[in-house]
C-alpha cells in the first residue's frame, strides 16, 4: 500500500498536456503529442523539452534564446500566451497547447 | 508622371462605341488608380437612386500604377460598381495576370456604360479597343469562354476576364473570373456585367510600362523583395496556401461553424491547409510577379482546378458543417466555372441549412450534407428551383421566410470566416466596411490573431477604432496602387509610398498615402449615405451581439459594438450618424 500511495502522490504532482503543432512546425515535429510534466511547469518548460526532442524546431521557433520569433503564436486552450504570462504562463493538467509558426492568409 | 499606361477606354455598350482618352492627371494624383479610380468614376457618373442592375449603372475595371511594373506582388486590378447585393459603392479585387495585361494593352482603366442589345465582349488590343459579338459565348462557363476567345483570336496569350452563367442569370453575388480561376469575387460585380450583356473583357499587347525613376525603383524593389522573402509569414502562405488559417482560427475558437452557431469545428483538420498540402495539392501557383505563390493547383479523381482558398474552404466546409475536402474543392471549382462568389454562395447555403433544420424553410438539406450542398451550388448558378431564391443572397432569402436574423451578413453581404465575438476590432472593421460584410477592406485579423505587425488582444475594444481606421485607409490605398494586400504582412506605409514615388514621380509620403486611402473611404461612405445607409447599417447580425460564444477561451463573449462605434466615427471626423463633417470633406478635397 505504501508503494502505491507514493505512486499516487507522484501522479498527483504531475500534469498531462496535449501539444499540437501546425504548418511548418509539423515539418520538424509531430503534429500531436501527449506530454507530462511536474506541477509548476510553464510554457518555457514545455518548449525546452520540445526543442530538445526535435531537431530544427529551435531555429524555427526562437530568434534568440528565450525570445520567440516574430509572429510565432502559442495558444493555451485557445488563448494566446502573449496575453497571459508569455513563456512563464503556467501549465495546468489537461491543457491543450497549440504551436503556430508565422502564418497569414485571408 | 509614369507607371501608367496613359489612356482609359470608355465603352458605351448602348451606342456600340468606344472612346479612348488620356488618363486624367488629377485622377492619378487624388486617387492613384484601381479602387480609387473606380470609386471616383462611379460616384461621379451614377445617380445613387438607380437600380444597380439597370442600364444606368457603370462598371469600371482599373489597375494601379504599381500593377505590372515588376514590383513583387504588384498584380492587382479592381472592378468597381454599384453593388446589386449591398446597394453600396463597391469594389472587388483580383490578381492573376489580367491587370498587368490591361496595361500592356495600353489602358489604365475601362469604363463600361449602358447595355448592349446582344451579348458582347470588349477587346483591348495594343492601344485599341473594340466591341465584339459574344452571342456564341453566352451560356458558356468561364473556362469555356476563355478558351473560345483565345481560340477565335488565335492567341493563347490574350487574357480574359469574364462572367459565367451566374452573371448572365443576374445572381446577386455573381463574380468575375480572370484566367479561369482568379476572382473579383464580392458584391455581385458579375451580375452588373450580365445586366449589360457584357460577357468578357479580353486584353493583349506588348506596350511598355515605364517607371519615372527606374534606378530608384530598382533599389526600392530590392528592399521590399528582401522584406517579403525574410518574412516568415509569407513562407507559410507558399507552403500551405491561405487555408493555413483554418487551424489557427479554429484553435482560437473563432472559426464560424454551422452558420455561426458555434465557433469551433471538431473536424477542421480535414479541410486545413496542411491537409490540402498532403492530399490534393499538385503545385503552388502565383499571380504576375509574385514571389509568394499562395495559389493552390489541385488534382484528384480526374478533377483539376485551383484552391480552395481559406474563405471558400471555410464557407463550404465548417460553415456548412462539412469536412469532405474533395467536396469543398469541387464546390469551389463550380463557383469558378459558373462565376459565383465563393463566400456568399456557401454562406447563403449555410443560412438555408440552419433555417431548414429549424423548420422555417421546407427543404431536405441539413448541415454536413456535402452532396446536397454541391447540388445547391449549381441550382443557385442556374437559378433553378430553390436556387432561384438563394440567388438573391442570404439576407433577402431569410427575410422572405420571415427570419432575417439567420442571415449572417452585414449590409446584405455575407460575413467572412471569422467570428467577431472573439475578435472585437475585426468586428468593427467588418461592421463599418463601406462595401458590407468583408475582411479585406481592413484586415484586423492580422494584429488580433496572427500578431502582425504587433499582437493586439482580440478580446479588448480599447484602442481598436484607431487601428481599424488606419487599416481601412491603408488598404484603400494599397487597392488603389495595384498591390496585393498580402504584401502588407511584410511592408509598411513607407514602403508603398517609396514604391509609388519611384514609379509615378509624384512625391508621396506615408501620410499622403493614408490620406489618399481616407479620401477613397469617405467617397464610398458619402455615396452609401445617399443610398440611405447610415449608423443603423454599421452593425452585425443580432446573434453576434446577443448570443455569447459557448466554447474555448472566448466563451461568454459577444461583439461589443457600443464600446467602439462612437469613437470610430469621431476619429473619422464623422458625426454621430456616421456622416462625414464638412471640415473632414474639405480636408480631403471632397467639397
Amino acid at each position: 500500500m505504501g508503494g502505491n500511495g507514493a505512486l499516487m502522490n507522484d501522479m498527483q504532482d504531475r500534469i498531462t498536456l496535449t501539444v499540437k503543432s501546425f504548418a511548418t512546425f509539423r515539418e520538424v515535429m509531430d503534429p500531436l503529442i501527449r506530454m507530462d510534466f511536474a506541477k509548476g511547469a510553464t510554457v518555457r518548460t514545455l518548449l525546452t523539452e520540445i526543442t530538445g526532442r526535435y531537431e530544427g524546431i529551435d531555429e524555427l521557433m526562437f530568434a534568440a534564446p528565450g525570445t520567440l520569433r516574430d509572429f510565432v503564436n502559442i495558444l493555451k486552450n485557445g488563448r494566446n500566451i502573449h496575453f497571459l504570462a508569455g513563456l512563464d504562463t503556467p501549465l495546468d493538467d489537461g491543457d491543450v497547447i497549440a504551436l503556430f509558426p508565422p502564418i497569414a492568409g485571408g | 508622371m509614369d507607371g501608367y499606361a496613359g489612356n482609359m477606354v470608355y465603352a458605351d455598350l448602348a451606342a456600340g462605341k468606344v472612346t479612348i482618352k488620356p488618363t486624367p492627371p488629377e485622377l492619378k494624383k487624388q486617387y492613384l488608380g484601381g479602387r480609387g479610380f473606380g470609386i471616383r468614376l462611379l460616384t461621379d457618373a451614377v445617380d445613387p437612386k438607380i437600380d444597380p442592375l439597370s442600364d444606368k449603372n457603370i462598371v469600371v475595371f482599373a489597375s494601379g500604377p504599381l500593377t505590372g511594373t515588376g514590383i513583387p506582388l504588384g498584380s492587382r486590378y479592381e472592378v468597381s460598381t454599384l453593388s446589386p447585393l449591398t446597394g453600396t459603392a463597391t469594389s472587388a479585387n483580383s490578381g492573376g495576370v489580367f491587370g498587368w495585361k490591361m496595361k500592356k494593352a495600353g489602358f489604365d482603366a475601362v469604363v463600361v456604360t449602358g447595355k448592349a442589345k446582344k451579348p458582347v465582349y470588349l477587346l483591348l488590343d495594343n492601344g485599341k479597343a473594340e466591341i465584339r459579338d459574344a452571342t456564341h459565348l453566352w451560356g458558356k462557363t468561364t473556362g469555356q469562354t476563355t478558351d473560345a476567345i483565345q481560340s477565335e483570336l488565335k492567341d493563347d496569350k490574350v487574357r480574359v476576364s469574364c462572367i459565367g452563367p451566374a452573371g448572365e442569370k443576374l445572381v446577386l453575388f455573381a463574380c468575375i473570373i480572370n484566367e479561369k480561376t482568379r476572382a473579383a469575387g464580392r458584391g455581385g460585380v458579375g451580375a452588373v456585367m450580365g445586366s449589360k450583356n457584357l460577357k468578357a473583357i479580353a486584353a493583349r499587347g506588348d506596350l511598355p510600362i515605364k517607371a519615372a525613376d527606374e534606378e530608384r525603383l530598382n533599389v526600392v524593389k530590392d528592399r521590399v523583395r528582401k522584406k517579403i522573402e525574410d518574412n516568415g509569414i509569407e513562407k507559410a502562405l507558399h507552403n500551405y496556401g491561405t487555408a493555413v488559417l483554418i487551424n489557427i482560427i479554429n484553435e482560437n475558437y473563432v472559426l464560424p461553424t454551422r452558420n455561426f452557431q458555434t465557433a469551433h469545428f471538431a473536424n477542421a483538420e480535414n479541410v486545413s491547409g496542411e491537409t490540402i498540402a498532403k492530399t490534393i495539392l499538385k503545385k503552388p501557383k502565383g499571380c504576375y510577379a509574385c514571389i509568394v505563390q499562395c495559389g493552390r493547383v489541385h488534382e484528384f479523381d480526374g478533377e483539376y482546378g485551383e484552391g480552395p482558398e481559406y474563405e471558400p474552404d471555410w464557407a463550404f466546409g465548417p460553415d456548412c458543417g462539412i469536412d469532405d475536402l474533395k467536396a469543398v474543392a469541387r464546390a469551389n471549382n463550380i463557383c469558378n466555372e459558373y462565376g459565383l462568389d465563393a463566400i456568399s454562395a456557401p454562406a447563403t447555403i449555410a443560412c438555408l441549412m440552419e433555417m431548414a433544420e429549424k423548420g422555417y424553410v421546407k427543404h431536405q438539406i441539413r448541415f454536413g450534407d456535402a452532396q446536397g450542398m454541391l447540388k445547391l451550388v449549381e441550382q443557385i448558378a442556374k437559378r433553378e428551383d430553390i436556387g432561384n431564391e438563394l440567388a438573391e443572397g442570404s439576407f433577402r432569402f431569410a427575410t422572405k421566410y420571415g427570419h432575417p436574423e439567420y442571415s449572417m451578413s452585414s449590409k446584405k453581404q455575407e460575413l467572412p470566416a471569422y467570428d467577431p465575438r472573439g475578435i472585437q476590432g475585426y468586428g468593427l472593421a467588418t461592421a463599418t466596411s463601406v462595401r458590407g460584410g468583408d475582411h479585406v477592406y481592413g484586415y484586423m485579423i492580422s494584429p488580433e490573431v496572427l500578431g502582425a505587425p504587433e499582437k493586439l488582444d482580440p478580446y479588448v475594444t480599447k484602442g481598436k477604432p484607431q487601428w481599424v481606421k488606419t487599416f481601412q485607409d491603408l488598404t484603400a490605398s494599397i487597392d488603389a496602387a495595384g498591390m496585393c494586400l498580402f504584401s502588407s504582412f511584410a511592408l509598411d506605409a513607407q514602403d508603398y509610398a517609396d514604391l509609388l514615388t519611384a514609379t509615378t514621380g509624384m512625391k508621396i509620403d506615408a501620410a499622403e498615402l493614408l490620406k489618399i486611402g481616407e479620401r477613397i473611404w469617405n467617397l464610398q461612405k458619402l455615396y452609401n449615405i445617399k443610398r440611405g445607409l447610415g449608423r443603423k447599417d454599421d452593425t452585425l447580425p443580432a446573434r453576434l451581439l446577443n448570443e455569447p460564444l459557448k466554447e474555448g477561451a472566448p466563451a461568454g463573449q459577444v461583439w461589443r459594438r457600443d464600446e467602439m462605434l462612437d469613437e470610430y466615427y469621431t476619429l473619422r471626423g464623422w458625426d454621430k450618424e456616421g456622416t462625414p463633417t464638412q471640415e473632414k470633406l474639405k480636408g480631403l478635397g471632397l467639397v
